[in-house]
């Protein structure tokens, strides 16, 4: 028999569910995407579920450490992001495309 | 029924379908778009677990600078014509999204058979004297977290100067 009373109230296992969902959403964008700037987009999502789940923790345990951590990995993602698009930039000067089926021809 | 439980229903259906609108819209500028209003719904969920520093931080940077960079990339490159945005192959799509709907399975299993588990170790690792404002994160980021920090923004440098070098590349193999 099927109960719905965790409808009512919301703790951690809600969070942790969504943020579950959205690195799998993230995950099906970086799999299926061709265009290199979509696929930015869903590693943002992917780090964006990480930081979810690490605020919700550090809500329910009580504890802040989870937030010095959400900190930093925007800091990272931020950095990551600026890379990221530098090096589409360079490769869409080069071949004037962002569909990464063209990158297969890149050579050191 | 709660407000915040309404609240949060709400806000979770907006950021999940938003997120499925990044990663099915053909147009990269409208995944922009949505990916924006993603960011700003996960503030307010931030907002909502009373993380309110991070909730600024994650307007700021997120739905600020770091949505700023791809909009200013998206308006350098030409794309109205896009084709071929998905990747071919209908077996091994529907491998992947099928593998990827497992793994969320997994991972709500695994959280549902530890639902005590989590309750009960929830506030096992509690500091003595630390509470959760905005003040006491400040105080743990300048103490514990010192070193770190400053290599945050070594990093930081790192970045800048990198990302001007590769921009600088002419397209030749050697810079």
């Amino acid at each position: 028999m099927l109960s719905f009373d965790f409808l009512g109230t919301v703790g951690l296992n809600h969070y942790l569910i969504v943020s579950a969902a959205l690195f799998c959403i993230g995950m099906v964008g970086v799999l299926l995407r061709r265009n290199v700037l979509v696929i930015l987009m869903s590693i943002e999502l992917m780090l964006n579920a990480v930081n979810l789940s690490f605020v919700a923790f550090s809500h329910f345990s009580q504890n802040i450490n989870g937030q010095v951590m959400v900190f930093f990995v925007m800091t990272i993602a931020a950095a990551e992001a600026g890379v990221g698009l530098a090096l589409a930039v360079t490769i869409f000067k080069r071949f004037k495309e962002v569909n990464i089926s063209f990158f297969e021809q890149l050579k050191g | 029924m709660d407000i915040s439980v309404l609240l949060f229903y709400g806000m979770s259906f907006i950021i999940l379908s938003f997120a499925l609108a990044v990663v099915v819209s053909n147009n990269p500028v409208y995944s922009a778009f949505y990916l924006a209003i993603t960011m700003v719904s996960l503030a307010f969920v931030y907002f909502l677990l009373q993380a309110y520093f991070i909730a600024g931080v994650q307007l700021i940077v997120y739905a600020g600078a770091v949505m700023v960079l791809f909009v200013m990339v998206l308006m350098m490159f030409d794309l109205k014509k896009e084709k071929d945005s998905f990747s071919k192959g209908r077996l091994s799509n529907i491998l992947k999204v099928g593998s990827v709907g497992w793994l969320w399975g997994l991972i709500a299993g695994a959280i549902y058979m530890s639902s005590d588990l989590l309750s009960i170790g929830a506030t096992l690792h509690t500091k003595d004297g630390v509470g959760t404002t905005t003040k006491d994160l400040a105080i743990l980021l300048y103490t514990d977290y010192i070193f770190a920090f400053e290599l945050l923004g070594l990093l930081l440098l790192l970045i800048a100067v990198g990302a001007v070098a590769v921009s600088r590349i002419k397209g030749g193999t050697h810079a």
